[in-house]
């Protein structure tokens, strides 16, 4: 297993139940890998498929989307909405050869600051382990 | 066009400077483009930090800033203020973390210290975006309208109308009280329900301040909060409220019968009938679906004996238009029906009983006239009583409905009072729950009074030589039981009303996973939607008691009156925005909104987004191929900048110093947490 | 429906018997216009033209193997509002697919409109009509493609070759072209109360049921479907990574004609075309100097990446986007087999049925749970 690569992830997380829980996850000073950066949404139904496919075509090797969960998101249904997305897009990206595994979606609750940093770690592993986005190398996008 | 951005690193004491290497990071963004001035600072929320940053506005005449520090949750709102102050619209501020989300959770200080170039580098391109965006202020109309005339939305009423504005009072049924009012005693303190609400609703009629308009359905809301335009249609009562004495001549002479809702089927009422000879309004309402005159033209009798000349059977349906400010809803529950558990015989057996039926039983007015007889006319000698009928029950309803503990109890003590002592009274429950304020001591006075407690839902009744046998375990004793009993009472399950659905779109609010409506938050905002202005009071919310739904009507109408007294509310301006040049009408985006937020404009053939119900949740943008709809300070050019910002435009690769080819080791660890299926719908 | 009427076709004529159909059509004062292919000059394409005249429909071909647009986007045009009168547009299955498509958004109407659909035996590209035409009589050409169907075929369009839907759905009336005998008669359906309706004031010679119409259309279906799933192979084959994909590409320049000429490519204004995508030379030099070099102009990948995931599910296979790319690019193979994947993974099928919401449109409560991860 190969130490030289370290992935580059973002994640779009969702204000109300994620982006509270990495804040949890802060405060209880639960140490996480470093390769995950945040983009802050009001909600998963905010996350327009182009943000991920723009992502990976840019230098991210993995993208989490991370939300409330079914029930409880604070706009009622945006999750849902979401999950269809990200369906979609899981079902178009790896026809070239881009992992389903590269793309996630999540639910971690604003109390489930634990459940945040493990689901970190465990992303930025399984990325690790998948190797570098072909698109790093791409002059073409 | 060139900006003029001020970037603030702080170091939070050593919270973040103790991992961050603040300094680089400031020299770091004081590179970047459009970066007037970049600095570090140790609290950066202080005083003179907030002051360092409007001087700074002021002396470098900066048009966009950034602060990295702690989490937005915490500050955004501190140094939003602070750029006002300055003179700076509040959202040309980014605020980004580099404390909960970087230098606590990273391990290494090199690698935190890259994490947080990357975060401001990210936060230094969004706001390059960033446009002037301002709250907008809505006045609040001063009426409010309550929903639903039972003990809660009666509390309601009263609370807002003390207060000095005026309660437009709706209640679907001929009078208000709602199920209290069919109650004959209520727990733990053995009141008598009417004597407690009669009172109540005599106020409601008196009041000045409220309106109170029975036998009326809510048909449309639009609007949003402080401004709502509520339709409220009134079914034709056939008699004139402002005529009628209440003398119940018209009650005695009407020839025509009906099953009687009120006494839940046991029983029969005229054509022409109230609800209780207490009702408030004391004016009859004539069922049109039966009455002889109104469906054949025939009978008319009692019309003939009406002194005052009240009856009219060509009054029509009319509609009235409300404007008010907040809703509350107070719409209430039903009590399951029991029919589909078969095995219990509801429907089968004449003697199983719905606890409501058996409250009627109870009442002096009901159908036995308070006494507590068989259909046969006889008293029972022996009475079962089956908690949890539909509640706590995977085939029906998962919750506990928290009240039919304590009614059975009740029950426990009426039957034991008014057959006799020596009669024989079982409760088959599965826990005891007697939660309140004397609900505890009221258990062990009903236990003293000999009431038998078998533990174990039982699985079914049966009829044997006339009596009805309950089949069932005794979980406690560990054997079977085969009870013959009289008679038996089923605490059925607090269900929402059957028409929750549409009761909910009319009113733009959610329901739960269990259909009650849905509170803002289940914990702190019990009485509030997710919908501004509009409020729940009582059992619509989730099941509860008498106490309870009172305290619960009386918050909503403190939040409905704390809208009203204020007389403006502030919207949020990061809505969403339709560009009506892009837009090409295709309305999807209009089932996507929860909120029934966005309008069609049929004229432009452009989707509108309606600013004040619209809560920036981003569902249409998300969707919108074209681009046409985005949300205000979250649109795609910032969230792509910031996407960029976060890649950053260096190679992805640890720089030589971080040592590269060692990255830190972080243990895998399995947290906890509830299986899925706590989710399931 | 159970109505079928024969269409009688004299001289051996199939283009003239089809034109009286259209004018016993339009006879009917319920129709006010008719839509079909023209052929309006001596020379060029015949181009879907609405015709009010009765006199004038001597120059309707649609049974010409030409199809330079899917007129589905036309037909919106004319019923996003009120036009006044009741259209019979003439259309291939994939064209009403598509329309049926727009209706579900909102971009036309089939209230005032009579699809009259028929059978279709699939055409040339542009390229390839003219090649086929070279400087024949437009009328002669189609007689000379109409009789080699059932001799081996002409070298119609890929997208043609590999569409299993021969046959035309929602429409109202339907040409039976599959099977027909050419020097006999077309038999023509009712498949709508209204079709019904129209039909029966036609006062058209009834026809059998049993034609060879079922067998020749299993045929043709059963043929192009092997031919459709050998171009999924093969398209597979040379787009299984990023950089294939960015070969498969490599003479695309964003010109956007693809979309363009797509039908249920909806969008007034692409976001591709908005603010979103115009970038600053800062940006290009920073992206640039992430990667070492970077493609001018930027977003192509994505740009077709994007087009995937917002309309692959509403795509029809008509080829359009094939036919109009400048540079050759088979966009039609590749949409094609990104659609059939995604078509199936929400069990969407475009065109099916003004019932079916688009995927995107709508959601369930409980769905799905394969998208989401548990990693905690």
């Amino acid at each position: 297993m190969s130490h030289e690569f370290e992935p580059t992830i973002l994640a779009f997380v969702c204000n109300w139940c994620t982006f509270t829980a990495a804040d949890l996850a802060g405060t209880s000073r639960m140490i996480q890998q470093p390769n995950l950066r945040m983009v802050r949404m009001m909600c998963t139904g905010m996350v327009d498929p182009k943000y991920i496919v723009k992502s990976l075509l840019s230098g991210a090797d993995g993208v989490l989307v991370s939300g409330c969960h079914p029930g409880d998101c604070h706009y009622i249904n945006g999750n849902y909405k979401a999950r269809r997305r990200v369906k979609l897009l899981n079902e178009i990206l790896p026809q070239f050869g881009i992992e389903k595994e590269r793309v996630k979606l999540t639910w971690v609750g604003a109390s489930e600051g634990n459940e945040f940093a493990a689901t970190v770690n465990n992303f930025i592993n399984e990325i690790r382990e998948l190797g570098p986005m072909e698109a790093r190398s791409m002059a073409v996008i | 066009m060139s900006r003029k951005i001020g970037v603030y690193v702080c170091h939070c004491g050593s919270n973040i400077a103790g991992k961050v290497d603040c300094r680089e990071v400031a020299e770091f963004a004081g590179g970047l483009k459009d970066v007037a001035v970049a600095r570090d600072y140790q609290f950066m929320c202080s005083d003179p930090g907030q002051e360092m940053i409007i001087r700074d506005i002021r002396e470098y005449g900066l048009d966009r800033v950034v602060v990295a520090s702690c989490s937005p949750r915490l500050h955004e709102k501190t140094f939003q203020q602070a750029c006002a102050r300055a003179g700076l619209n509040p959202y040309l501020m980014q605020h980004c973390c580099i404390r909960e989300h970087c230098s606590w959770t990273t391990a290494d200080p090199v690698e935190a210290t890259v994490k947080a170039r990357h975060i401001v580098e990210a936060a230094v391109e969004r706001v390059a975006d960033h446009q002037k965006l301002y709250s907008r202020e809505v006045a609040v109309l001063p009426d409010v309208m309550v929903v639903g005339a039972g003990i809660a939305g009666i509390q309601a009423a009263l609370d807002i109308a003390k207060s000095g504005h005026k309660v437009h009072l709706v209640e679907k049924s001929p009078s208000i009280g709602g199920h209290m009012a069919q109650f004959d005693k209520t727990f733990p303190t053995l009141d008598c329900a009417a004597c407690i609400s009669t009172p109540k609703m005599v106020a409601v009629s008196q009041e000045p301040n409220i309106n109170l308009m029975t036998w009326s359905e809510v048909e449309e809301v639009t609007g949003f909060v402080g401004n709502y335009t509520v339709t409220v249609m009134h079914k034709p009562r056939y008699v004139h409220e402002d005529v009628c004495t209440g003398c119940g001549a018209c009650l005695e002479k009407c020839p025509t019968k009906a099953i009687s809702e009120f006494n839940e089927g046991l029983g029969v009422r005229k054509a022409i009938y109230r609800n209780s000879p207490q009702a408030v309004p004391n004016t009859p309402v004539i069922d049109g679906t039966v009455c002889k005159k109104i469906t054949k033209d025939k009978c008319g009798v009692c019309q003939k004996i009406c002194p005052t000349g009240a009856i009219d059977y060509d009054m029509k349906e009319t509609r009235e238009v409300f404007h008010v400010g907040s809703i509350v809803l107070a719409t209430g529950y039903d009590a399951m029906d029991p029919t589909p558990l078969r095995e219990y015989g509801f429907g089968k057996y004449d003697e199983v009983y719905t606890a409501l039926q058996f409250e009627r039983l109870n009442n002096a007015v009901g159908p036995t006239e308070g006494r507590i007889v068989m259909k046969n006319g006889e008293k029972p000698e022996s009475v079962a009583i089956i908690h949890c009928v539909g509640s706590r029950d995977r085939n029906y309803h998962e919750y506990c409905s928290r009240t039919c503990c304590m009614y059975a109890l009740k029950y426990d003590h009426l039957i034991k009072d008014k057959v006799g002592h020596d009669t024989k009274v079982y409760n088959f429950y599965i826990d005891m729950r007697c939660f309140g304020k004397g609900y505890e001591e009221f258990y062990r006075r009903v236990q003293e009074e000999g009431v038998t407690f078998i533990r174990g839902r039982p699985a079914e009744i049966v009829e044997e030589d006339g009596k009805l046998v309950v089949v069932g375990e005794d979980t406690l004793l560990g054997v079977n039981v085969r009870l013959p009993v009289d008679m038996v009472i089923l605490c059925t399950a607090m269900e929402p009303r059957p028409d929750a659905v549409e009761v909910a779109r009319v009113f733009g609010i959610a329901q739960g996973q269990d259909g009650f409506f849905l509170e803002e938050h289940p914990k702190l905002g019990p009485v509030s939607t997710a919908t501004d202005g509009v409020f729940l009071a009582g059992t619509c919310q989730g099941p509860k008691d008498i106490p309870d739904a009172v305290s619960h009507a009386s918050g909503g109408a403190a939040q409905a009156l704390a809208l009203a007294a204020k007389g403006t509310v502030s919207i949020s301006p990061t809505t969403s925005w339709i560009n009506p040049d892009v837009c090409v009408g295709c309305r999807v985006c209009v089932g996507l909104c929860a909120y029934s937020a966005i309008e069609f404009d049929e004229r432009r053939n452009v989707a509108v987004i309606n600013e004040a119900m619209c809560k920036g949740c981003g569902s249409c943008a998300g969707y919108c191929p074209s681009g046409a709809a985005q949300i205000k300070h979250f649109n795609e050019t910032q969230i792509f900048n910031e996407i960029d910002g976060l890649l950053g435009m260096v190679p992805g690769w640890l720089p030589p110093e971080a040592g590269g080819a060692q990255p830190v080791e972080i243990p895998v660890e399995r947290a906890a947490r509830p299986e899925e299926a706590r989710h399931e719908s | 429906m159970a109505t079928t009427a024969k269409i009688m076709i004299d001289g051996g004529n199939p283009i003239a018997a089809v034109q009286d159909f259209l004018r016993g059509l339009m006879e009917n004062e319920s129709i006010g216009g008719v839509l079909v292919p023209m052929h309006l000059f001596g020379k060029g394409i015949p181009m879907p033209t609405l015709v009010t005249d009765p006199k004038q429909l001597s120059g309707a071909d649609p049974l010409a193997p030409a199809f330079p647009m899917n007129s589905a986007k036309l037909l919106a045009r004319l019923t996003r509002g009120q036009s006044g009168e009741r259209i019979a547009a003439v259309m291939r299955p994939c064209e009403i697919r598509a329309f049926v498509e727009l209706v579900k958004l909102n971009q036309g109407s089939l209230d005032d409109v009579i699809l009259v659909g028929l059978d279709c035996m699939g055409a040339f590209d542009n390229t390839g009509y003219k090649a086929f035409r070279g400087d024949r009589d437009p009328f002669e050409t189609t007689q000379d493609f109409l009789g080699r169907i059932g001799n081996g075929g002409a070298d119609i369009a890929q997208a043609c070759k590999a569409c299993e839907y021969p046959a035309p759905e929602n429409a109202d009336l339907v040409l039976g072209l599959a099977g027909a005998d050419l020097a006999g008669h077309i038999p023509v359906m009712a498949s709508s109360p209204r079709g019904e309706s129209l039909l029966n004031g036609l006062g058209l010679p009834e026809a059998e049921s049993a034609n060879g119409r079922d067998k020749a259309l299993a045929a043709m279906i059963e043929t192009r479907t092997a031919n459709r799933d050998e171009m999924f192979e093969r398209t597979r084959a040379v787009t299984g990574t990023l950089t294939d994909l960015s070969e498969y590409l490599a003479s695309c320049v964003n010109c956007y004609n693809c979309r363009v000429a797509c039908p249920v490519c909806y969008c007034k204004e692409c976001v591709f075309n908005t603010d979103v995508f115009e970038h600053k030379p800062w940006q290009y030099m920073g992206w640039a100097k992430r990667k070492g070099s970077l493609k001018m102009p930027t977003d192509t990948v994505f740009y077709h990446l994007t087009r995937m995931a917002h309309m692959s599910m509403a795509c029809v296979g008509c080829g359009q986007c094939s036919n109009a790319c400048p540079n050759d690019i088979p966009v039609m193979e590749l949409f094609r087999t990104v659609a059939a994947r995604t078509q199936e993974s929400f069990d969407y099928v475009p065109g099916r049925s003004l019932d079916e919401p688009p995927p995107l449109s709508v959601f369930k409560e409980d769905e799905f749970q394969d998208a989401v991860s548990h990693m905690a």
